[in-house]
């Protein structure tokens, strides 16, 4: 696994999300990822796609920033998942 | 295929891992008890316009395998916001409390050194 480009973002988050198929997985990889991070020197993301498998490393400064940052991926995340799961 | 998890660590916790029990009725909702409006809220009368949808069924009338995701990933959420407001909460009562100890020892050290003189003096 990648680890955080910086040391003093030292509080991270591994997430693991399987997908049906490595087409969903890419699909949310490249809606997820234009998104910008308002500050990137508190807190930093790295998407990975792994066949099926949507990996999202976060990283941040401390557990307020990380909590705060997760939550708001994780709700594009399930959007994403929604729209997937109506369209097909 | 594998499993929806999540690992966290910080420089005082080596690993802590999520896992999704699927029985739990926490992870078999859209609905996540840390997200959305708060009870006070929608006790005054608010009306939740952005209430997730319920999860889509299939032709036999189970949750297809997306819907199952996004209930799982929200009680995923649910989780990870108590833990790491549990941390939070630790951080910052660890917090007053170093700065309430290092208050009472200034404190002393300014008796000891004689600095109740300067306020007599005044």
């Amino acid at each position: 696994m990648k680890s955080s480009h910086r040391p003093e973002l030292s509080h991270t988050l591994s997430l693991n999300i399987p997908f049906e198929n490595e087409r969903q997985a890419e699909i949310a990889v490249n809606a997820l990822s234009p998104d910008p991070i308002l500050k990137p020197q508190d807190f930093h993301i790295i998407y990975t796609k792994n066949a099926s498998d949507l990996s999202i490393l976060f990283s941040a400064v401390d557990d307020r920033v990380l909590r705060v940052g997760v939550s708001s991926i994780i709700e594009s995340v399930k959007t994403v998942i929604e729209t997937i799961d109506e369209l097909q | 295929m594998s499993q929806l998890s999540a690992v966290y660590r910080a420089p005082d916790v080596e690993l802590k891992e999520f896992q999704i029990d699927a029985s739990k009725q926490h992870y078999n909702t859209t609905n996540g008890a840390t997200t959305g409006p708060s009870a006070y809220v929608l006790q005054a009368g608010q009306i939740d316009v952005d209430k997730p949808s319920e999860g889509r069924k299939n032709a036999q009338g189970e949750f297809t395998y997306l819907s199952k995701l996004r209930m799982h990933l929200t009680g995923l959420q649910d989780d990870l916001n108590e833990y790491l407001t549990q941390r939070m909460e630790q951080a910052k009562n660890k917090k007053l409390k170093q700065a309430d100890e290092a208050r009472i020892k200034a404190e002393i050290e300014n008796l000891l050194d004689g600095g109740d003189d300067e306020d007599d003096e005044q």
